[in-house]
């Protein structure tokens, strides 16, 4: 996988997530700042300082595996522990080191098991433990939660927040899902096809995409992205649709007429009637989702799917009255926010 | 009866004779062997179509004679020492080869991978006459360190695709987890590599001894003084000496063949374990 032009900064103790689809390049990337792969072009800095020609146990950095790729022929203790002795630290405080992780993670009875002997979530966990009981300078971890199952997912994606918080330790996690990102990251790097598409906190990824790419990656439902013009009617701003217009209000926008495409996350889309914009979709189909429901209508000739509170009345067939609010339109042109 | 119950005892039937039939052909002759390993020269030569061996009448004369008089003791030692030799070279240079053409990148690793297996292809006997030539005109003919050399030829091409095809399952991440808890390159081969190699390079050794210990063309070719001579080579020598007598030759078979039976079956148990269980997700 190629990279290109990657320019990353993390700050010591915060939580960086890269965040893209499989084969985007952030394992790739990974990798190359653990130093498992050279990199053709570029400089990986550590403290400021080039890593460049330093072996991966060199590095001062731990690394947290998809597989986990725990050691099968050892214990779990001397999993947590072969970072230690591979680097001399004297016996007492590998044990005392093994005690605190072990305590840290609740697997303190699991100590003398092999790892074929443990769970996936166990598993999981000493993989955690065998990075923390270092305390590296820089975490890697290349999506260590994507083999639990959901529910464990959500309470080990808890655990490990609070656990960042506890060792404040810097971290670099990859993860295919959004969700992760969000609830974990400090900063949020969006990547596709070996580039980096934005970064930010995850608010700002989340209400101001830099590009169509990374608003349709983000949040879920998929926001609803339309091709069409933009026009000028009596100097206000209109978006012109297949079969429906979008009135944009008094929305500073920097281009005067053109090619674009619109925006619109579901849940910014309410029903009613609003002053000067006259949107009627017709339901088509509803999917519950517990706390909410997702209704999927048509617009003019193009898809709409909006939130709605889950008592709401609206049946399939039904035409309701659709209203945006302007300023949470995102207009983007050629690809690019504007 | 049923046409599925005919058909299940049919076939039940027929799997116990396919079985009967392959023990005695395979089980006869060993067993032959054996028995008359202990009887005596009288014995044999008075009652030769005698398949039943006497308890009382046992007799280890044969083995004694065999070892200390016609200098098989020395040929277990000779060939004891070229095999574990053989082995541990085989067994040393397939790891580093086998995990050099599997994980590090260099220049022709792809050709040095598949080419391997070309070295195979040349049959012993076309390569015998021109290696005679050769060690005969070095003067290093006579010599059971040629023979380990010749017999590692023999053997390594094998042993490294064995270990390479058995490398290829490890998951690399183990290897990179190795690396970065501190470990060099050699250090994960030794730590992590070799303990989870275990049945494939009992597999390995197996296989090398084997050969090792059973070859007979090169060393009856290269080995002209008796003290050299390994226990297949040996074999012969008696066989073909003039006192016929079939209880030795008989005794000096199952020196030949025991040891790899024992060996075998004690290392059956790790060839069949997998070891990698548990790394990953599974």
């Amino acid at each position: 996988m190629a990279l290109s032009r990657v320019d990353i900064k993390v700050k010591d103790g915060e939580f960086c997530v890269l965040l893209g689809p499989s084969g985007c390049g952030k394992s790739t990337l990974l990798n190359i700042i653990a130093g498992l792969i050279p990199q053709d072009q570029g400089t990986v800095l550590l403290d400021g300082q080039s890593v460049d020609s330093l072996a991966p146990r060199d590095r001062d950095i731990a690394m947290v595996f998809q597989s986990y790729a725990l050691y099968p022929h050892m214990s779990v203790s001397q999993n947590l522990s072969f970072g230690l002795r591979m680097r001399g630290t004297p016996k007492p405080t590998i044990r005392e080191s093994v005690q605190w992780v072990a305590r840290l993670l609740g697997i303190e009875d699991l100590l003398d098991r092999k790892p074929r002997e443990l769970s996936g979530g166990q598993r999981q966990r000493v993989a955690m433990g065998r990075a923390l009981v270092r305390r590296p300078k820089l975490f890697l971890l290349d999506e260590p939660l994507s083999n639990l199952d959901a529910r464990l997912r959500a309470n080990v994606r808890l655990e490990l927040k609070q656990m960042h918080h506890q060792i404040q330790g810097t971290m670099i996690y990859v993860t295919h899902d959004q969700v992760e990102a969000m609830t974990l990251g400090d900063k949020v790097v969006v990547m596709r096809d070996g580039k980096v598409h934005q970064i930010g906190p995850p608010e700002a990824i989340y209400s101001y995409p830099s590009n169509t790419f990374v608003a349709t990656f983000i949040g879920s439902p998929e926001i609803n992205l339309y091709r069409g013009m933009l026009v000028r009617k009596d100097g206000l701003p209109h978006f012109q649709g297949a079969g429906f217009s979008l009135n944009l209000g008094r929305l500073q926008i920097d281009l005067k007429e053109g090619e674009v495409e619109v925006g619109i996350r579901p849940e910014d889309i309410g029903t009613g009637q609003a002053e000067s914009m006259d949107l009627r979709a017709k339901v088509e189909m509803i999917s519950y989702v517990g706390s909410e429901k997702y209704i999927h209508a048509r617009l003019g000739d193009e898809a709409l799917t909006f939130c709605a509170p889950k008592d709401t009345a609206l049946q399939p067939g039904n035409v309701v009255h659709v209203a945006v609010d302007p300023g949470r339109v995102h207009i983007f042109h050629k690809g690019r926010r504007i | 009866m049923s046409r599925e119950h005919l058909e299940t005892n049919i076939i039940r039937i027929l799997r116990i004779l396919g079985i009967i039939f392959f023990i005695i052909i395979v089980a006869f002759p060993f067993y032959w062997m054996i028995v008359s390993s202990f009887k005596s020269l009288e014995e044999l030569l008075m009652r030769p179509a005698n398949l039943w061996l006497d308890i009382r009448k046992i007799n280890f004369n044969a083995y004694y004679e065999v070892l200390f008089e016609h200098g098989f003791s020395r040929y277990i030692a000779n060939s004891t020492y070229v095999s574990i030799i053989t082995v541990a070279l085989s067994v040393t240079l397939a790891t580093v080869g086998g995990y050099a053409v599997t994980r590090l990148r260099f220049r022709g690793q792809a050709f040095m991978s598949y080419s391997i297996l070309i070295i195979y292809m040349f049959p012993a006997i076309v390569l015998v006459i021109p290696l005679y030539v050769v060690f005969s005109h070095m003067g290093l003919r006579d010599s059971i360190h040629v023979l380990i050399l010749v017999y590692l030829a023999q053997t390594l091409p094998v042993a490294l695709y064995m270990l390479r095809s058995y490398f290829q399952t490890l998951p690399v991440e183990i290897e990179y987890a190795g690396l970065i808890d501190g470990c060099s390159r050699m250090g994960v081969i030794w730590r992590i590599i070799i303990p989870l190699s275990a049945p494939a390079l009992a597999s390995v050794a197996l296989y090398t001894f084997m050969i090792a210990w059973n070859e007979f063309l090169f060393a009856f070719m290269f080995l002209d003084t008796p003290e050299k001579f390994t226990l297949s080579r040996g074999v012969v020598q008696l066989a073909g000496s003039v006192h016929l007598s079939k209880q030795l030759v008989m005794a000096a078979s199952v020196m030949v063949t025991v040891p790899i039976l024992v060996l075998f079956l004690f290392f059956e148990r790790y060839l069949v374990r997998g070891l990698t269980s548990g790394a990953m997700k599974g």
